[in-house]
């Protein structure tokens, strides 16, 4: 975990990275999840043409801050980030091939499990 | 005040003006004046042509009242100056932003960026309490 750089502080409502790392189990690949609809003002990396659109997890990647602290010199919460693997007919309309897929990243947040 | 056949007019009138849509994708160069254009605060509307609009006399909504209340707080507190809220609120913003939010919308949106800024809070921490309250507002 990275340690608080000159300048970087905590938020003074009490978030901290040891309570972030508690935010629920983590998924494992084959997973069915979705990308949750979240508020995304001031900063995020999440792509809008995933948001709402279920997948698979692929991978498990790494650790690492989210964008939307580490973005502001926030040294926030360690978060596990994902490969999510898409079906390209799920992403694009008229999307005319069955088999073609998509991959992207997304950290843990962004994601919440699908119903079948 | 003129009738209200005349504002509908006027803003049917209004509706049908020919709007300048220029393709842009980080252009190569701008020619002087387009810069110059670029570069001027979105605020500073003295003097420009508009056509004419129909000022309505309109009460605060709750809403904005608690805006108004929290900014002054947060300026009371040392979080920022009253120029620092204009300079967020009015010049950062850009034109897209500041010609289509309520004015108190500008406001609020100014107080939530500096206290993200200033690591009052976290951005994530504003998503997902804006995400809850969403929420909770859906379930009622």
């Amino acid at each position: 975990m990275r340690r608080l750089g000159p300048g970087m502080k905590k938020s003074k409502t009490g978030h901290s990275p040891e309570k972030a790392a508690a935010t629920g189990a983590l998924f494992k690949v084959g997973d069915q999840v979705r990308v949750r609809d979240m508020p995304y003002m001031f900063y995020t990396r999440s792509q809008m043409y995933t948001r709402g659109v279920a997948g698979t997890i692929a991978a498990l990647t790494y650790k690492d801050l989210i964008p939307e602290e580490e973005a502001f010199n926030f040294d926030g919460r360690i978060e596990q980030y994902y490969i999510v693997r898409f079906r390209q007919k799920d992403l694009w309309p008229g999307y005319p091939f069955d088999n073609d897929t998509l991959q992207t990243e997304c950290p843990h947040r962004w994601l919440e499990p699908a119903k079948n | 005040m003129p009738s209200k056949d005349l504002r509908e007019q006027l803003d049917l009138i209004r509706s049908i003006q020919p709007a300048i849509h220029v393709p842009q994708n980080w252009n190569y160069e701008n020619p002087g004046p387009m810069y110059k254009a670029y570069m001027h605060p979105p605020h500073d509307v003295g003097g420009q042509f508009d056509v004419p609009v129909y000022y309505e006399e309109k009460e605060e909504e709750d809403w904005e009242l608690n805006t108004y209340v929290t900014c002054e707080v947060l300026g009371w507190r040392g979080a920022w100056t009253a120029e620092e809220r204009r300079r967020r609120a009015d010049n950062d913003l850009g034109y897209t932003l500041y010609l289509g939010m309520p004015y108190y919308a500008r406001w609020i949106w100014a107080a939530a960026k500096m206290l993200v800024d200033k690591k009052h809070i976290s951005l994530a921490e504003l998503q997902e309490k804006i995400a809850e309250v969403r929420s909770r507002y859906e379930k009622k």
